[in-house]
């Protein structure tokens, strides 16, 4: 650590050395009567110093992204490597275990059975029969599957640590442990294994376990660490004097540094953009492979997935559900999410647009220099305080007046609660949006409606909304992709019943709250359950891929120029 | 405030020719945009069937005294205007006046072409709609027509009325504007320097335009151009710091001003 703030120092100082023995030298060359400089002084000393830090940064940041994976890798599979003994050793006494090929011929044997009543069901169905009893004769056999792999994992278990412990107490005997327990992880044991030395060797965070194989497998990573810091420092810096050398041997008056630092600034600009657009496409590729294995998990019927009109997820955990395949219906979810953005657009967009009609035509300056600042005020609300007014005030009070009217069935949590405060909540956007493009119509335009005997409500339907009818349109369709990705609004006030209904006084549930509901608590992380939230995630995102699509169509469509 | 100071501008102010009608008459016409007085005493008459041009150095209050005739000054919330302003006869700034009829009597055309974002028919078609000139589709299609065509625009644009007036040139975008103007049988037409915006062959056909509608309207126009003021109009006036100068024939504005301010405007010494 204190290496790398040293490193970082002296390079912040070999920067700015070089920044300055560039302007200077630019100087003495403009003071020695020379040819004049092709620019200014300073840009002499940026190019000097971007030679100097460019190049070492670009090395520091490769260290820090990849530096401690490569020392792990390095020092266990040292590890690995004297282990070799223990292993060979393992593996010997695994083929000659009794338990172990008496378990494995039983594991082979219930596949088998497994596979035979599959083939019964399917037949049962295809002629039309009960599949009930081959199905229950299934589920048998999955359940015997399981209980056999996991007494095989206790009896690897058991080999595992008796040729472990017959390996020496010697610092060697250790260190060969612990390449074998490193080898003999499975993959996630393996990172808490390497997060785990790393803390014990460096500090970094808290080790969960401290066993003498940890530590043994901790001294083994210092010093590839040392040698790679000191390595690294050493590079770093000798790029820097190296960089700064060559940068000032360039240094004269028909130079054009100038232009070289201006190369370099749209380098920069072109580098931030390109990480916005890799983060952006990674987040897409993320969705997009967990969720094919969610289709995979269900194998294939993304039609179910889709148009299915029962959304389940808590009850298909395992992997032979009857009924599985009506589970993963989203149907429900795409109608809740339809439900609630329709509601809240319904007020978001009158309310909204009629108030900014009214700001920018309508209000004088002092009423606009107070309203519009409350009414953005709105815009602030943290959408959980929104969330629990929906819960506590409008859901009571759309029950109550609902009972009044006779409707007996009224809940609290509805989907009419929950779209009018997200409607309240997106009314700012609306309107702000709305606004600023209102107030953009050249006041020419307005000039030429009123000189033509309109009146002003005439001026506004007839041209000022036309003309800003793009801007309109973009604000709304803002509004449209805020209401479907809302979450906590509906989470909170709209319940959690997957109820294909378009009637707003009942229980609906959206897209979000159900990725919500999925990914949050104890999961594993690999049943379809748990990857059926990333297919949800890819659905809500073609579909404001989608909708901004659409926008820009419209807008196109629409747009009129005013130059 | 500085005017208020000022004694009473020295108008040199000549009648209309003889054997032309009054069409606009106005006198003691003051405009204030806040504190600031932009309209000094204006008194002056406007014959009808004629191009009246207004000139002067900017800021001059001619484009003020210009949107005093069919109340713009209305939209602005600051102005407040006193004098008197008629149309034959009829006082415009009078409290019976309705002034959104006003403006279908007053036409206007501003100095960068405005065409509503609708198709050319409909943007010709807007003020026969709301003010129901038209009784049926026919009569619209014929008002478009003739409007289109005293503008000198039916010819480019009949095979493609329906496309959106900002599709058109700024010439024509400006022809557009006339039309629609004239569409609604207006009596005054105002123009607010047309041809500000426009290339020289736009310039001239729009010039040959407002010499063409003379014959059936009061044009009043403020231009920057002292050779447009000269080639288009038959009265000119002069204004300088919101009073008006000088106002007579053109020619004699022209070729033998009274006024020393007029000379030096005229001949380049300020503006």
């Amino acid at each position: 650590m204190q290496i790398s703030v040293l490193v970082a120092l002296t390079l912040l100082v070999l920067i700015a050395f070089g920044f300055l023995t560039g302007r200077r030298r630019a100087l003495s060359v403009r003071a020695q009567g020379g040819p004049r400089l092709h620019s200014l002084p300073n840009y002499y000393g940026y190019y000097i110093a971007l030679w100097t830090g460019g190049p070492a940064l670009v090395l520091l940041a490769a260290y820090g992204a990849f530096g401690s994976g490569l020392v792990n890798t390095l020092a266990m599979s040292q590890l690995e490597r004297e282990a070799a003994p223990l292993i060979a050793e393992f593996e010997r006494q695994l083929d000659a275990d009794a338990q172990i090929i008496a378990l494995l011929e039983e594991a082979a044997e219930a596949d088998a059975d497994a596979m035979e009543a599959r083939e019964a069901i399917t037949r049962a169905r295809d002629s039309g029969l009960d599949p009930q009893a081959f199905q229950g004769a299934l589920a048998g056999h999955t359940t015997r599957l399981t209980e056999i792999g996991a007494r095989l994992d206790q009896r690897r278990g058991e080999i595992a640590r008796s040729v472990a412990a017959r390996a020496p107490s010697s610092d060697a005997g250790i260190r060969a442990r612990s390449g074998f327990e490193f080898w003999n992880s499975p993959r996630e044991r393996r990172e808490l294994f390497l997060a785990d030395a790393r803390a014990i060797a460096f500090g970094e965070g808290l080790a969960s376990r401290n066993t003498p194989e940890l530590r043994a497998a901790a001294l083994a990573m210092r010093p590839v660490e040392d040698i790679f810091r000191w390595s690294v420092a050493a590079l770093v810096l000798s790029m820097a004097v190296g960089g700064l050398a060559w940068g000032r041997s360039r240094v004269k008056a028909s130079f054009r540094a100038r232009n070289r630092v201006e190369a370099a600034i749209s380098g920069l600009l072109m580098f931030a953009s390109i990480i916005a657009i890799l983060t952006t496409l990674g987040i897409v590729f993320s969705l997009l492979f967990e969720s094919l294995r969610f289709f995979a998990s269900i194998g294939w019927r993304v039609g179910d997935f889709l148009f299915g009109l029962q959304w389940s997820p808590q009850i298909a955990i395992r992997a032979d559900q009857i009924g599985q395949s009506g589970a993963f219906g989203a149907a429900p979810l795409f109608a809740g999410t339809a439900l609630i953005t329709v509601i809240a657009m319904s007020v978001a967009v009158p309310v909204g647009l009629f108030s900014a009609i009214y700001m920018s035509e309508y209000a004088s300056k002092r009423v606009r220099a107070v309203a519009k600042p409350i009414l953005e005020v709105l815009a602030g609300v943290p959408t959980v305080v929104y969330g629990f007014f929906a819960l506590l005030t409008v859901g009571p009070f759309l029950r109550d007046f609902a009972l009044f009217l006779g409707y007996e069935d009224a809940v609290t949590q509805s989907a009419l609660s929950a779209g009018l405060v997200m409607g309240v909540m997106i009314i700012p956007f609306v309107s702000s949006l709305s606004d600023d493009v209102i107030n953009a119509v050249p006041q020419s335009l307005r000039d030429g409606a009123y000189a033509m005997g309109a009146t002003k409500s005439e001026t506004i339907r007839h041209v000022v909304l036309p003309a800003a009818l793009p801007g309109i349109v973009g604000a709304v369709l803002l509004g449209v992709s805020r209401a479907i990705g809302e979450t906590m609004i509906v989470v909170m006030a709209a319940g959690q019943g997957a109820n294909l209904t378009a009637n707003p006084l009942e229980s609906v549930t959206t897209i979000t709250v159900q990725i919500v509901t999925l990914l949050t608590g104890d999961q594993e992380f690999d049943s379809s359950k748990t990857l059926a939230a990333f297919a949800l995630g890819l659905v809500l995102f073609v579909l404001t891929l989608m909708l901004n699509i659409i926008a820009l169509r419209v807008v196109q469509r629409f747009r009129e120029r005013y130059e | 405030m500085a005017y208020d100071a000022q004694p009473a501008p020295a108008t040199v102010y000549h009648p209309a020719p003889a054997g032309m009608n009054i069409k606009v008459a106005a006198s003691d016409l003051s405009v204030r945009y806040g504190g600031a007085l932009a309209l000094d005493r204006v008194a002056m008459d406007i014959p009808d069937r004629s191009v009246t041009a207004c000139i002067g150095p900017s800021g001059c209050g001619k484009s003020t005294f210009l949107r005093c005739i069919n109340r713009m000054n209305d939209t602005i919330e600051t102005a407040r205007v006193s004098g008197s302003i008629r149309i034959d006869g009829e006082e415009v700034n009078d409290r019976s006046i309705d002034p959104v009829l006003l403006r279908a009597r007053v036409g206007m055309v501003f100095q960068k072409p405005n065409p509503f974002p609708k198709s050319i028919y409909e943007n010709v078609a807007y003020g026969p709609r709301i003010h129901g000139l038209a009784a049926s589709k026919d009569e619209l299609d014929a008002i478009v027509e003739t409007s289109l065509t005293k503008a000198g625009l039916w010819k480019e644009v009949a095979d493609r009325l329906h496309q959106p007036g900002t599709s058109l040139s700024g010439g024509q975008q400006q022809r557009l504007v006339i039309a629609r103007a004239i569409a609604v049988n207006p009596e005054v037409i105002l123009m607010d320097e047309p041809c500000s915006a426009l290339d020289p062959i736009a310039t001239a056909r729009i010039e040959e335009l407002i010499d063409e509608l003379r014959e059936n309207y009061a044009l009043i126009i403020v231009t920057h151009s002292m050779a447009q003021a000269a080639r288009v109009s038959q009265m000119t006036a002069f204004f300088h710091l919101g009073a008006l100068v000088e106002y007579g024939p053109t020619e004699e504005i022209f070729t033998n001003p009274r006024d020393q301010r007029t000379q030096d405007y005229i001949t380049g010494r300020f503006g």
